[in-house]
């Protein structure tokens, strides 16, 4: 069973991470209120000199290129954590469990060759 | 105590952050939102003791399957007005999912409280002594072998499907050849000429 006590720390700093983020994102509002006068208006907000208005909207569609590296990505992503649980577990599980591994990279190895050798792997 | 306390606040996060999921109007925000959902679930798995799933949580969904979200929506040329418009004529069907959903949530909670499922308590009782992705591992390489190559080959089918799907050769790009580049030698290249005075220079 887990000794959850050894995730204590971590919690502490997520605390002390989500207080130091909202005080940096709050207090400067809190002090603008106090200090400055906040008194908008239509001249003030329009686009100041070098600026224009936007032409259109800023999401530009991707290639699809992207996403072929990212499915790469997902797939070696997942070779790699199904090596944590074979590395921790390899004393009992011997011979047979390092061969298992084996052909298993062996099969993700005949899919990195083909991609290489497609040109998958290169930009342009 | 405080395991209860971070209970509250993963499961509320988790529940807030998967609401705003489906209400952003953003897609984009959509998947960050959905991001801090897969975080706080990854919490709720190491409170319950599974720290394996929540290190795959962190990992392969936050790392990789999220960033695929963010393309797909990159990827898609989406008109909001005309996504919003569709939302009388697929409403009937989308309750109807959402009841069936409903349906097979009721009836996997007056499964569970009837006593379980017999299968699942065959093996995937955890060893107290070990960690459990210790006990993933013993299984999951000697009993679940043809499995566990199974995935492998559903990984290589995957990436092959994917290659020949997206993957176009670009005619007019002169790639790197490094093993060309590594082959040259300063002979093939540089030409030593004892040029006399007075005549041209041949090329």
């Amino acid at each position: 069973m887990v000794d959850l006590s050894q995730y204590l720390p971590i919690l502490l700093f997520l605390g002390v991470a989500i207080v130091l983020s909202t005080a940096f994102v709050v207090l400067p509002m809190v002090a603008a209120q106090f200090t400055g006068a906040n008194k908008p208006n239509p001249d003030k907000l329009a686009e100041y000199e070098c600026g224009f208005p936007a032409f259109e909207d800023s999401r530009a569609q991707f290639d699809v290129r992207f996403y072929l590296v990212a499915i790469l990505f997902i797939i070696f992503d997942l070779e790699a954590a199904f090596l944590y649980p074979w590395a921790v577990s390899l004393k009992e599980i011997g011979w047979t469990g390092w061969l298992a591994m084996m052909t298993f990279l062996a099969e993700l190895v005949l899919g990195f060759v083909y991609a290489w050798k497609k040109g998958a792997l290169e930009w342009e | 105590m405080i395991q209860t306390i971070a209970f509250y606040l993963f499961a509320t996060l988790l529940i807030a952050s998967g609401a705003l999921t489906i209400l952003a109007r953003n897609p984009v925000h959509s998947v960050l939102w959905l991001i801090l959902a897969f975080f706080n679930a990854a919490g709720l798995m190491v409170l319950v003791g599974a720290e394996f799933i929540a290190m795959l949580l962190v990992i392969v969904y936050v790392g990789a399957v999220a960033v695929l979200f963010l393309f797909v929506v990159m990827m898609l040329d989406i008109d909001f007005a005309e996504l919003r418009a569709g939302l009388a004529r697929y409403l009937p069907f989308g309750m109807v999912l959402a009841l069936v959903l409903l349906c097979e949530m009721v009836f996997a909670v007056g499964a569970w409280r009837a006593g379980g499922v017999d299968l699942g308590h065959r093996l995937g009782a955890t060893p107290a002594d070990v960690p459990n992705i210790e006990a993933i591992g013993t299984l999951l390489y000697t009993r679940y072998l043809y499995i566990f190559e199974g995935a492998g080959l559903v990984l290589l089918v995957a990436m092959i499907g994917a290659i020949v799907l997206t993957h176009r050769a670009r005619s007019g790009v002169r790639p790197q050849n490094v093993a060309a580049q590594n082959r040259r030698r300063p002979e093939d290249a540089i030409r030593k000429v004892n040029q006399p005075v007075g005549q041209g220079v041949e090329l």
